[in-house]
């Protein structure tokens, strides 16, 4: 379980502004949770504490009992995997091959584990053909495919995504979003930063909204992303099938498509 | 990393961001020429905290003690080297350690000075003004834009740097632990996606200077022309006389 | 004439294993407002740079074919000359903004073009109000959102008075408010000057009330090519892994189950159709009882 306890964080060049003001939140093993919120809301700087990259001014952030600010990101890293949002910040290695098994090799692995894990990596994202290229070699999407890889070869209990979506198109967001359901299938963690509000509505469960370092709500997709108050407030446009429901005058605004089809049969049915 | 920070221009309106670059090259030039031509460290010194006026005048005294600071590192080196260089050590136990540390003393102040001479410079002038200037001072285009865009890109490259930082330590790489061996070795993982990220940069950075028209004509007009004002000769005319006054304590007075 | 030709373009990047682009024939006339998208990888971004001269002038590679910009066949002419008139805007704005102020960034251009400097004047001052960011002349790109960058980037290139603007998923780093905000920006922008906007985006819901002609781009080659509501309702769309809007989806299914025949293509759309149906089945119900 990772928990925020009373966090605060303010950046040293930013000193008046809070990026965190009091941030008090749970996240349960197994969530699968989309952190939503503008420009500047404090999302990235929310997500870096969890891996320790940043520690708490005042409060504490402590993952599976341990206290971020007791140990270093290399070793959290064990638990807290983190992909970036661009993939070419990470690449570096000779070989596809040698850039898998930078991190297992970090945490001190021994060599037939490393293997397994990078063999394992290699099958399930399609990365076989390219096992002996250098990953600058790859395409744009193939190199994100190639940083995701690397961070879930370990598979880490936590894994973090930042901005995943971007220049992907919709089949691969399916991939990527029954990729999340299986780790939740085992009991992984899985935690999205994104502005894909399309993405969120139809694959993420549960929503945490942050509006200038401050936490507005937390809960169900389907409960908070339907109040228009709440979106206004953090800025964030409506998911298109909520924004339908409104402009058609439904009664209870949906992120289901089935719902939001039978609600206007229902409607034009009945001939009103 | 944080020395970088020292070159990072904002805007401001204080009375050195408004001077036209060309004075206060000539300020950089002469005061340069000082802390080269003399070794006496408490001349340097004063060399020195001669600058912090400047800086206060142009508010920049945030970034100014970060880049101080951040080269602390340089410090320990230029000073191990220069002692190392000037102790005699081969008549070892007989070592020249005051004079060493004197030397050794004087190149870290020389250093600092010029520091700060270059920081106040740059961060107070817009690096398309320092090309401007150059151009107005009969530099090549392709040249001074060069340099422009070299010096524009700093702040972007320093921010990178601590993305992939921060990336390849959510991976496992210990940063802050290992000998020096280790240590240089640590860096790979950061350096090189930086250099790729640079070239791949420079190539996006080109075509969409191609793409506003870059080269369609032998000459360029400028929607900005420098021209020097009365503040920008006094302030030349106040460098060149507390130039010739600090030389005369040479010439005249002997100090080294 | 049409503004922008491109006929039998077929193009591989050097070194490269096979084809990006193959046998693309587009055509666009004056002021029309063009959405461009396609699965991932499937050429869109090789298109911008043919459109724009940069394939095969700075890439090189193996280009065969034709791309004509307002006359200019862009193998016999050079970038910098496609560029005054066609513009072309990137992806990332932190790689296409080099000034530290954006009154400069936006004059380059003109500058470039060696024009008067009170020609280079009012044509920054029309640009940033064109596009409504005259209040940030003074502030480096440093300081402004994305999507301040990217309107930042699309003045730049106003100031070069193009025909044709070409954006690659200018909205891609862009958070959804400023990526409207932008979309409604260069709607205006074609409303107004008539400057024919090619927009590749993937985001089709928030580009599509606003396109004349919706193109898909599969495998390096145009698949579909028409009016928007004939495109995204057209069979064998769903399959192609684009982004269709959820007001289609919900019009295919209306279809079947209750006869619905419209086509919107944005919820205010949906909701007056349904009305627009309703009307009439209350008006043919009333003649039946007759």
């Amino acid at each position: 379980m990772i928990s925020f306890e009373g966090v605060y964080y303010s950046y040293s060049d930013r000193p008046g502004e809070s990026a965190l003001d009091n941030i008090n939140l749970k996240i349960e093993d197994g969530a699968l949770i989309a952190i939503l919120g503008e420009n500047g809301a404090g999302k990235t700087t929310l997500i870096k504490h969890i891996n320790g990259l940043l520690k708490p001014q005042r409060g504490r952030v402590v993952v599976d009992e341990v206290d971020t600010k007791k140990t270093t990101v290399a070793s959290m890293a064990r638990k807290v995997g983190l992909v970036f949002q661009n993939p070419d910040h990470q690449l570096f290695a000779e070989t596809v091959e040698k850039e898998l098994s930078f991190a297992p090799v970090n945490f001190g692995l021994p060599p037939e584990e490393v293997n397994k894990m990078v063999e394992w990596a290699l099958r399930e994202f399609a990365l076989l053909p390219y096992r002996d290229r250098p990953p600058f070699l790859l395409s744009g999407g193939e190199r994100k495919r190639l940083a995701l890889a690397s961070v879930l070869c370990y598979s880490p209990q936590i894994l973090i995504l930042d901005e995943p979506t971007t220049g992907q198109d919709s089949g691969q967001k399916v991939r990527l979003a029954s990729l999340f359901r299986r780790l939740n299938a085992e009991g992984r963690t899985v935690i999205v930063v994104t502005h894909d509000m399309e993405f969120v509505a139809d694959f993420i469960p549960n929503v945490v909204l942050l509006s200038h370092g401050h936490l507005l709500a937390e809960g169900p997709a389907r409960e908070i992303l339907v109040k228009k108050e709440l979106l206004e407030n953090s800025s964030l446009t409506p998911p298109q099938l909520v924004e339908l429901s409104w402009d058609l005058g439904l009664e209870s605004p949906s992120l289901s498509l089935e719902e939001v089809v039978s609600a206007i049969m229902k409607r034009e049915g009945s001939g009103t | 990393m944080r020395v970088l920070r020292g070159f990072d221009y904002r805007r401001g309106v204080t009375v050195l961001h408004k001077l036209d670059p060309r004075a206060k090259l000539v300020y950089v030039i002469l005061f340069t020429a000082l802390t080269i031509i003399y070794y006496n460290s408490l001349l340097l010194l004063l060399l020195f905290l001669s600058t912090v006026p400047l800086v206060l005048i142009a508010k920049v005294g945030r970034r100014w003690i970060q880049s101080i600071k951040g080269s602390y590192v340089f410090f320990i080196l230029i000073f191990a080297f220069n002692f190392i260089f000037n102790a005699n050590l081969t008549a070892w136990p007989n070592i020249n350690a005051i004079g060493a540390a004197v030397a050794s003393v004087s190149m870290v102040m020389r250093f600092m000075t010029l520091i700060s001479i270059f920081s106040t410079f740059f961060l107070t002038t817009a690096p398309e003004d320092l090309t401007q200037s150059m151009v107005q001072l009969g530099v090549p285009y392709d040249y001074a834009l060069t340099f422009n865009m070299a010096m524009r890109f700093v702040p972007t490259l320093s921010r990178e740097a601590q993305i992939i930082v921060d990336a390849q330590k959510s991976r496992g790489l210990e940063m802050e632990k290992g000998n020096l061996v280790q240590r240089v070795k640590n860096f790979i993982p950061v350096l090189i996606p930086l250099i790729v990220s640079s070239f791949r940069r420079a190539e996006l950075v080109a075509d969409a200077m191609e793409s506003r028209a870059f080269g369609a004509c032998e000459k360029r007009t400028t929607l900005y022309v420098l021209t020097m004002g009365g503040k920008d000769y006094l302030f030349i005319i106040i460098s060149v006389v507390s130039f010739l006054l600090i030389l005369s304590l040479k010439l005249f007075f002997g100090v080294a | 004439m049409p503004i922008l030709e491109v006929q039998a373009l077929s193009y591989s990047y050097p070194d490269s294993p096979g084809p990006s682009l193959h046998g693309v024939n587009f055509k666009a006339e004056q002021g029309e407002f063009i959405l461009v998208t396609g699965p991932s990888g499937c050429g869109k971004t090789t298109f911008c740079r043919c459109l724009n001269g940069l394939i095969p002038n700075s890439y090189g590679g193996d280009f065969r074919g034709e791309v004509i910009v307002d006359g200019l066949a862009t193998t016999e002419h050079p970038v910098t000359e496609v560029a005054q008139r066609l513009g072309l805007v990137f992806q990332n704005p932190e790689n296409e903004l080099f000034c530290t102020s954006v009154e400069r960034e936006v004059a380059f251009g003109p500058e470039n073009l060696s024009l008067p400097r009170s020609e280079i004047k009012s044509r920054v001052d029309e640009a940033l109000s064109s596009v409504g960011i005259s209040h940030l002349r003074e502030k480096s790109p440093e300081e402004l959102s994305g999507g301040e960058q990217q309107k930042v980037a699309i003045a730049a290139l106003l100031t070069m008075k193009p025909k044709v603007l070409v954006l690659d998923e200018p909205t891609a780093n862009l958070d959804p408010l400023s990526a409207e905000s932008v979309v409604n920006i260069l709607a205006g922008l074609n409303r107004r000057s008539k400057v024919t906007i090619v927009l590749v985006e993937h985001r089709l819901e928030m580009a599509a009330p606003f396109a004349d002609r919706c193109v898909i781009f599969d495998n390096g080659t145009i698949s579909h090519d028409g009016p928007p509501a004939d495109v995204l309702y057209s069979d064998g769309v769903d399959a192609l892994g684009i982004g269709i809007p959820k007001v289609v989806q919900i019009a295919k299914i209306l279809a079947a189950g209750l006869g619905f025949e419209g086509r919107p293509l944005s919820s205010r759309e949906l909701s007056d159709m349904l009305e627009g149906e309703r009307k009439e089945a209350n008006i043919m119900g009333r003649r039946a009882d007759v």
